[in-house]
């Protein structure tokens, strides 16, 4: 099954600053993949390159195996929903999603037909005379959803199109991006810097960061195993202790921190004894352990206590100025003395190169 | 706010409103009163009033084919001013930093120059490309000096436009030139049409430019001024009653277009 | 279409005819003619600069720095138009400085727009802060109407104002002031009255847009702390209304030196000013040509310059004109 989408070796610099770096990417049909980075890191510009609004310097684009690398945008059959929906603000809500069809050739009652479609799977046929200017933002957001599905491009591109919602409004549209995608069964290509979004709706999530991609997996995938310390720390948050290599087999691996005999998952990278590695253990992956029951567990002193509505974040100084955060249950915060142990399970932590040493 | 003056300064202020607008208002009123007098020379005080002159002018053929003149010659001007005013004003719009202040300072050139000079300038240039003066001329002429108006108005509304819209909907399928005529074009109309009545009251007040650039048929301000010099009368108050009425009317009409359609 | 688009009956949720939709689009543009002519204008990037930029440019070129190219040109011949069997040459002769309606129109232009200003700010300063907001469009709307009259209609009705017979020598004989009329008419006081009368607008709006944009909570605090009416306007709205100032009186300036129709009408024999000098060279013999072009030059020239010294010593090195 060919690729809907491919980029070979594709970059992209303005004068100096190099936005995307000789990128490799393939992604497949019918599959909800986001590009997840902080700003700057290539994200949109990749985007912009599959709608052709950018010509890469260097590289190939295809789509469906054919090259669009030098296509303007009306000659593409892809898609964009953009960040401020861009509505016509002199067409009312039909007219707007009819745009497209309108430029197909197709005859007014089949134009029409398909508006009545794209009206219903959000909702809006109530709205169909109304002008962009009287609609909120969901139902805007929604309208230029259905503006872009309308002339059933391969891809649709949707760049950060979430991010002028409020909170409650966000979540709901995730759910509904995210149902809209299944039902069409459409390649959805998606930008974000949201980790938490990204996590919530993608089948493969891209992480870039200055140019390149960092990591790509499911979201599970990139949460209990990240492979760099960037992608630890950019989705959800991370303790990292910096270790030493000791062994490892398909069971598990065996490393020391501060003379400590410590265990973690086995390694995705090549490690030999004596390496500088990185441990990587998620807050909610820690436990506190009752004094002297785990003789594995580190002892620490707990410094703050955050409450989060759902749960209290808890601060603990495991010395040498380390400290990691662990999550407690409200109820249970009560309990915990200033002296702790802390613990996890071996398969709960991962062990990633550790790029920077300390000397 | 109310308790920023005390009440002399705001009856002084208020006066001196009142006072600039009596100042406005006044000598066109005794301008409109005199058409009405019933007599043959310009005096005060009216003691006779008269419709006759209103008569006698809508019956002058010469002022009739002056007014149609002045018509003809605001429509041609507005049509090309504002097509070549909305072209430069995409230009502008598409270039940044220097270029464009560049840009929007060449095009504006025309309104800087004092009108005099402008006339001036036009009749020699014409000369240059032995185009005779004329019609043709008048309307290059009031073209020139429309062009910056409009530019500045449609490059106002342009820079309003969210940048994504000829985006989408290039994006959507359209090439520039569908993308122009069904996007930006539409965006820029409230503009464009404050520009083009902008443009036809202009024309048709033209006076300096006219006089140098133009051959034997009068525009409407030239036949007026051609009558004064001819001797005063109450015919050409009447006469200029009735260009009054109609410009403004159409000047307040616009305004309150484009304030209305401003606050969309 | 879509292969896999909603199954469920839409016809029934929808009332009403089905709507028109613009479909002649594609088949202009997928036409042949289109495709070779406009088509491939906007096929590249590049050829879409061009066709933006080709017409405006060669416009502008042409009919904006043109004309005053061609009069700057003329400005040194000898003699023009150029006839058979005459020397031309080029020469500096013409520009030997006709110097005194040079000056005079610059004072005059200088002073009319100070007087303007006087006027007209007060006037300003009433619509844009005194007035209440929802008032203020009636209140600017009701300055407005005049200007839609035109130069040469306005400057008429001066005449009627100020002639020996007209409006306000009736009124003084009347209530028994004077006994023969003021010959107002045909003086200076006329051409600065009636050139006032014409280019207040140009200084009202750049003056009340500036003080517009005041905001009024720098006035409550001014006068929270102290500050008495004049001191309020002398510290606080002046300085920040400069740049209404300096547009409103450059373009006043302008349009007073550049003025023709007012002076023709409401000046007389002893208030030539520069443009009449100039028109005189046009409307007489051919030869004069250059001479006239040369006083344009430095009419323009010098205008131009003093308007810009202008701005930028009261207005300081940010300001622009629009």
């Amino acid at each position: 099954m060919q690729p809907v989408v491919q980029f070979e070796n594709v970059t992209k610099a303005y004068g100096d600053a190099v936005a995307v770096d000789d990128l490799n990417l393939s992604i497949e049909s019918g599959k909800f993949v986001t590009l997840l980075g902080p700003s700057g890191c290539g994200k949109s510009t990749t985007l912009r390159m599959l709608g052709g609004f950018e010509i890469p310097n260097s590289g190939r684009v295809l789509l469906a195996g054919e090259d669009v690398t030098r296509l303007p945008p009306n000659r593409r059959n892809v898609n964009i929903v953009f960040q401020d929906y861009a509505l016509f603000p002199h067409m009312n809500v039909a007219r707007n999603i009819a745009f497209g069809l309108e430029l197909k050739g197709l005859s007014s009652a089949v134009i029409d037909k398909r508006v009545n479609e794209l009206l219903a799977l959000v909702q809006l046929e109530e709205y169909a005379a109304r002008m962009p200017f009287e609609l909120s933002g969901g139902q805007r957001q929604r309208v230029a959803l259905m503006r872009a599905l309308a002339p059933d491009p391969q891809v649709l591109l949707l760049d950060e199109p979430l991010s002028a919602l409020d909170a409650k409004l966000r979540q709901q549209m995730q759910v509904e991006l995210k149902a809209i995608q299944e039902r069409t069964g459409k390649t959805f290509l998606f930008v974000t810097h949201d980790q938490e979004e990204a996590l919530t709706m993608s089948d493969l999530i891209v992480v870039m960061n200055k140019g390149r991609i960092e990591q790509m997996g499911d979201p599970h995938t990139l949460y209990t195993r990240p492979e760099s310390e960037f992608v630890a720390n950019f989705i959800g948050e991370a303790n990292l202790l910096s270790a030493t290599f000791v062994d490892s087999d398909a069971g598990g691996s065996r490393l020391s921190w501060k003379g400590r005999h410590v265990e973690a998952a086995a390694p995705a990278h090549k490690a030999k004894k004596g390496d500088s590695v990185l441990i990587v253990v998620r807050p909610e992956a820690l436990h506190f352990s009752a004094k002297g029951k785990d003789k594995d567990a580190i002892p620490g002193k707990v410094r703050h206590r955050i409450f989060k509505g759902n749960h209290t974040s808890v601060s603990v100084d495991v010395g040498d100025g380390v400290s990691m955060n662990a999550l407690v249950h409200a109820r249970d915060v009560d309990a915990l003395a200033d002296d702790v142990w802390l613990s996890w399970r071996p398969e709960d932590a991962t062990v990633i190169r550790n790029q920077a040493p300390a000397a | 706010m109310r308790a920023l003056f005390s009440d002399p300064s705001r009856t002084a202020l208020n006066m001196a409103y009142w006072g600039f607008v009596l100042y406005l208002l006044v000598p066109l009123t005794l301008m409109m009163a005199m058409s009405f007098k019933d007599a043959n020379f310009v005096a005060f005080p009216i003691s006779d009033w008269t419709l006759d002159w209103y008569a006698k002018v809508m019956q002058d053929r010469q002022f009739l084919e002056a007014c149609i003149y002045s018509i003809f010659i605001a429509v041609a001007t507005t049509f090309a001013a504002t097509v070549i005013g909305v072209w430069i004003a995409m230009l502008i719009a598409s270039t940044g930093g220097r270029w464009s202040a560049l840009l929007f300072a060449l095009a504006c050139l025309p309104a800087v120059v004092p009108g005099m000079i402008s006339a001036i300038s036009l009749r020699i240039f014409i000369s240059t490309v032995n185009m005779p003066t004329g019609t043709t001329a008048i309307i290059l002429g009031h073209t020139v000096h429309a062009v910056p108006f409009v530019v500045v108005m449609a490059l106002t509304r342009l820079r309003s436009m969210p940048p994504n819209l000829v985006d989408a909907a290039r994006d959507l399928g359209a090439d520039s030139i569908v993308a122009f005529f069904r996007v930006t074009l539409p965006y820029l109309g409230p503009a464009i049409l404050g520009g083009m009545i902008f443009c036809v009251l202009l024309s048709i007040d033209d006076f300096v430019r006219t006089f140098f650039l133009g051959g034997y048929r009068p525009t409407l301000p030239m036949l007026i001024f051609a009558k004064v010099q001819g001797g005063m009368s109450p015919e050409i108050n009447a006469m200029a009653t009735l260009v009054l009425v109609v410009t403004a009317a159409v000047g307040l009409y616009a305004e309150y277009f484009t304030r209305r359609t401003r606050s969309r | 279409m879509t292969d896999n688009s909603l199954t469920h009956d839409i016809s029934a949720a929808r009332n009403g005819p089905a709507r028109r939709y613009t479909t002649w689009i594609p088949t202009v543009v997928n036409s042949a003619l289109y495709r070779s002519t406009l088509g491939v204008l906007v096929a590249s990037p590049r050829s879409r600069f061009i066709l933006l930029a080709s017409v405006p440019l060669i416009w502008m070129i042409m009919l904006h720095v043109g004309p005053i190219y061609q009069m700057a040109k003329i400005s040194f011949l000898s003699s023009y138009p150029i006839q058979q069997g005459r020397d031309v040459s080029y020469t500096l002769a013409n520009y030997a400085l006709y110097f005194t309606p040079l000056i005079r129109s610059f004072i005059y232009a200088a002073g009319a727009t100070f007087v303007t200003l006087i006027i007209v700010y007060p006037v300003a300063y009433y619509v844009a802060k005194v007035v209440r907001p929802q008032k203020r469009s009636k209140a600017l709307l009701l300055l407005l109407v005049p200007f839609w009259a035109g130069e040469l209609i306005r400057t008429f009705s001066i005449i009627m104002l100020l002639a020996n017979r007209g409006a306000v020598n009736y009124l003084l004989r009347e209530i028994g002031w004077i006994d023969r009329p003021i010959p107002v008419l045909y003086t200076w006081f006329s051409l600065g009255f009636g050139l006032v009368y014409l280019v207040s607008l140009y200084m009202l709006l750049p003056l009340y847009s500036a003080i517009d944009k005041i905001p009024n909570h720098l006035l409550d605090a001014a006068s929270d702390l102290g500050a008495g009416p004049w001191t309020r306007f002398r510290r606080i709205v002046l300085p920040l209304s400069r740049d209404g100032v300096v547009s409103g009186c450059s373009l006043v300036f302008l349009t007073c030196i550049g003025v023709f129709a007012t002076p023709m009408l409401l000046g007389g024999p002893t208030t030539v000013l520069f443009p009449e000098t100039i028109s005189g060279f046009f409307h007489g013999a051919s030869d004069k040509w250059p001479v006239g072009a040369a006083f344009s030059i430095i009419m323009l020239v010098t205008a131009l310059t003093t308007a810009g010294i202008f701005m930028r010593i009261v207005g300081g090195k940010a300001t622009r004109l629009m």
